[in-house]
């Protein structure tokens, strides 16, 4: 097929809209590479001292560590328990359906403001007194990843007509649990890693909740880059940019993932 | 008689509504019946039924004396091949055969072997290490028919497996299924609306509507004795006349039916003028005009209106035909002992 070349209009448009959005970028980027940058359109001298700065500081890889093995653990935890919830109701329980569309829209209808007060409160006091601890930010990343978890898993599941295949499976001889592990699995595998890696890169850059909920007792990535914003704006730029590229990459893969799928399943 | 597979009073309920009402069926070893109905007649809940996918609400499922009410799916040694094929994406051709075989914990070496025999059966030696996708639809399904046959179920539940194909590889496949079936003797379960498909494939047709089968027998003898107008509308063309209808074309009846069917191939056309032979063979003349023309090869396909009423009448496409215009009069010649006497609907 020939596609057409997009007119001389909306090329400009694009053009001006990439700009728009890139050009805070650009400007961050050549920011945390300036050593002197005072009267001129560019800086007087380049310098890799930002980021030699922010990576001798123990805080900032601490951080980075910290916010990577939450969201880890998050993200884990989700697919551990989701994968089998959502493969039971959609095979055997396709009525709960509906009933899980609802619960899977709440984490986008409570701001994440609302919702971090509401927890805060409910968290502080009594049986489970949590508030300010990592078990109740991983509480919460795994409700807000809910549904990019559903969606990711449910959709794999219809798209490769589980449910035939799980009855084409035991009809040949195969134990429920032996048909999910060799016909099911492999096939949702792809689908079910885009989800996990996108949910992954959504909590990375979750900002509201974690700095309302553990701001002031953990350090993850975000909390750090915001309390350094004040010090230096050098050093902000240089980490801004790091905690950018790193999930620009993540984005990548999984651009690079989902082209794979769409090209291996095909209907 | 034999009967190799038994269902007894088979009843299945979604909610309130009743989907298989009391089924009775019997089929003998090597034999090949078809369900064949509309769609949501209950045709292919009743085959999910037997492969236990489906719960049953009351009835019994024999095969060979043994009753299958208890056993997973996997014990009934029952083989399924799926409308959507629903061959496994991340398996090879080879690796879908022998799926059932591995589960069933044959050896390598027997499995290989009962698998080539498999793909020479179904000519697709050459695609055995091929993933499923890159198929065309009727090798996916010959693959489908294949991996069934692998594991020599007991009975072969075939749900519209060609009703995803287009006409002509449905027309070989066809061909192919009945052949491979009839090969292995295999008791067949073919489940389809396609009434041409059923006429040709099968030992019996048992026609299903509303969760009950309506009327069961050979292809010849449903097409030639439909019992209620359902069967004779879903069987072919059939004109099904009502009794003050009948009286007007006939001129009176000895039956105390209301509702009768005549085949539009029992109705013989006659040139104006022409025709004194058919009335001395017993069959009443009645004047008409030809409403529409249509040629659908070897049958010429025409609506005449006589005494008010529309008839489908086919017509050999013999060349005394072909002039045959729309407005055109003609005498028909009715033969009362073609007239079916049909039953009312349920009873």
């Amino acid at each position: 097929m020939n596609i057409r070349k997009a007119g001389f209009a909306p090329r400009t448009f694009m053009l001006m809209l990439m700009v728009y959005l890139l050009l805070p970028l650009l400007a961050t980027g050549i920011y945390a590479f300036a050593q002197d940058w005072q009267n001129t359109l560019l800086p007087q001298a380049w310098t890799l001292n930002w980021f030699g700065e922010m990576f001798k500081d123990i805080r900032f890889l601490e951080a980075l560590w910290t916010s990577l093995y939450l969201c880890l653990i998050s993200v884990v935890l989700s697919l551990a328990v989701m994968l089998p919830a959502v493969f039971v109701i959609t095979i055997y329980f396709p009525r709960w359906e509906s009933f899980m569309k609802v619960i899977v829209v709440l984490p986008y209808a409570v701001p994440g403001v609302v919702a971090a007060v509401g927890l805060i409160r409910t968290y502080s006091s009594g049986l489970f007194d949590i508030a300010g601890t990592a078990y109740l930010l991983v509480g919460a990343y795994f409700v807000v990843i809910l549904p990019y978890m559903y969606q990711g898993i449910r959709n794999s599941l219809l798209t490769v007509n589980a449910v035939e295949l799980l009855h084409a499976a035991e009809l040949l001889g195969a134990r429920r649990r032996t048909a999910f592990m060799n016909v099911i699995l492999p096939n949702i595998w792809p689908g079910v890693i885009v989800s996990t890696l996108l949910s992954f890169s959504v909590l990375f850059g979750e900002f509201v909740l974690t700095n309302m909920l553990v701001g002031g007792h953990i350090q993850t990535i975000q909390v750090y880059l915001y309390q350094r914003m004040g010090e230096s704006g050098h050093l902000a730029s240089a980490i801004a940019i790091s905690y950018f590229l790193f999930i620009l990459v993540l984005s990548m893969v999984l651009m690079k993932l989902g082209k794979k799928m769409g090209g291996g399943v095909k209907g | 008689m034999n009967d190799y597979l038994k269902l007894q009073g088979i009843l299945k309920m979604f909610g309130e509504t009743c989907v298989l009402d009391n089924i009775d069926l019997e089929i003998r070893e090597g034999e090949l019946v078809t369900l064949l109905g509309p769609s949501g007649c209950g045709k292919s809940t009743l085959l999910r039924c037997i492969a236990g996918l489906s719960e049953l609400d009351g009835g019994r499922i024999l095969l060979e004396n043994k009753d299958l009410a208890n056993l997973p799916p996997r014990k009934r040694e029952v083989g399924m091949v799926f409308q959507s094929y629903a061959l496994f994406p991340n398996l090879t051709v080879s690796q879908n055969i022998e799926y059932g075989m591995k589960m069933r914990g044959l050896s390598k070496a027997a499995r290989r072997s009962r698998c080539e025999e498999l793909l020479v059966l179904v000519d697709l030696e050459e695609k055995r290490d091929v993933y499923p996708q890159s198929l065309s639809g009727g090798q996916q399904q010959r693959v489908a028919l294949a991996r069934s046959l692998a594991v020599q179920p007991k009975v072969l539940l075939l749900d519209e497996p060609l009703s995803a194909l287009d006409a002509k590889i449905r027309k070989n496949l066809r061909a192919e299924i009945r052949d491979i079936q009839k090969r292995f003797n295999m008791t067949t379960l073919f489940v389809t609306h396609d009434q041409e498909e059923a006429l040709i494939l099968s030992d019996r047709i048992c026609i299903m509507n509303g969760g009950r089968i309506v009327q069961d027998g050979t292809p010849e003898g449903l097409y030639t004795a439909p019992r209620t107008e359902f069967v004779a509308r879903f069987m072919g063309s059939y004109n099904v006349l009502t009794r003050p209808e009948v009286m007007a074309l006939f001129h009176g009846i000895d039956s105390g039916m209301d509702s009768f069917a005549i085949r539009p191939e029992a109705v013989t056309l006659l040139h104006d003028g022409a025709g004194q032979q058919e009335a001395a063979a017993g069959a009443q003349l009645v004047n008409g005009v030809i409403k529409s023309v249509s040629v659908l090869g070897n049958i010429i396909r025409c609506t005449v209106e006589a005494e008010g009423i529309r008839l489908t009448v086919d017509l050999l496409n013999d060349g005394r035909w072909l002039g045959a215009r729309e407005g055109d009069k003609v005498t028909l010649a009715l033969n009362p002992s073609e007239l079916l006497h049909l039953e009312r609907e349920g009873a």
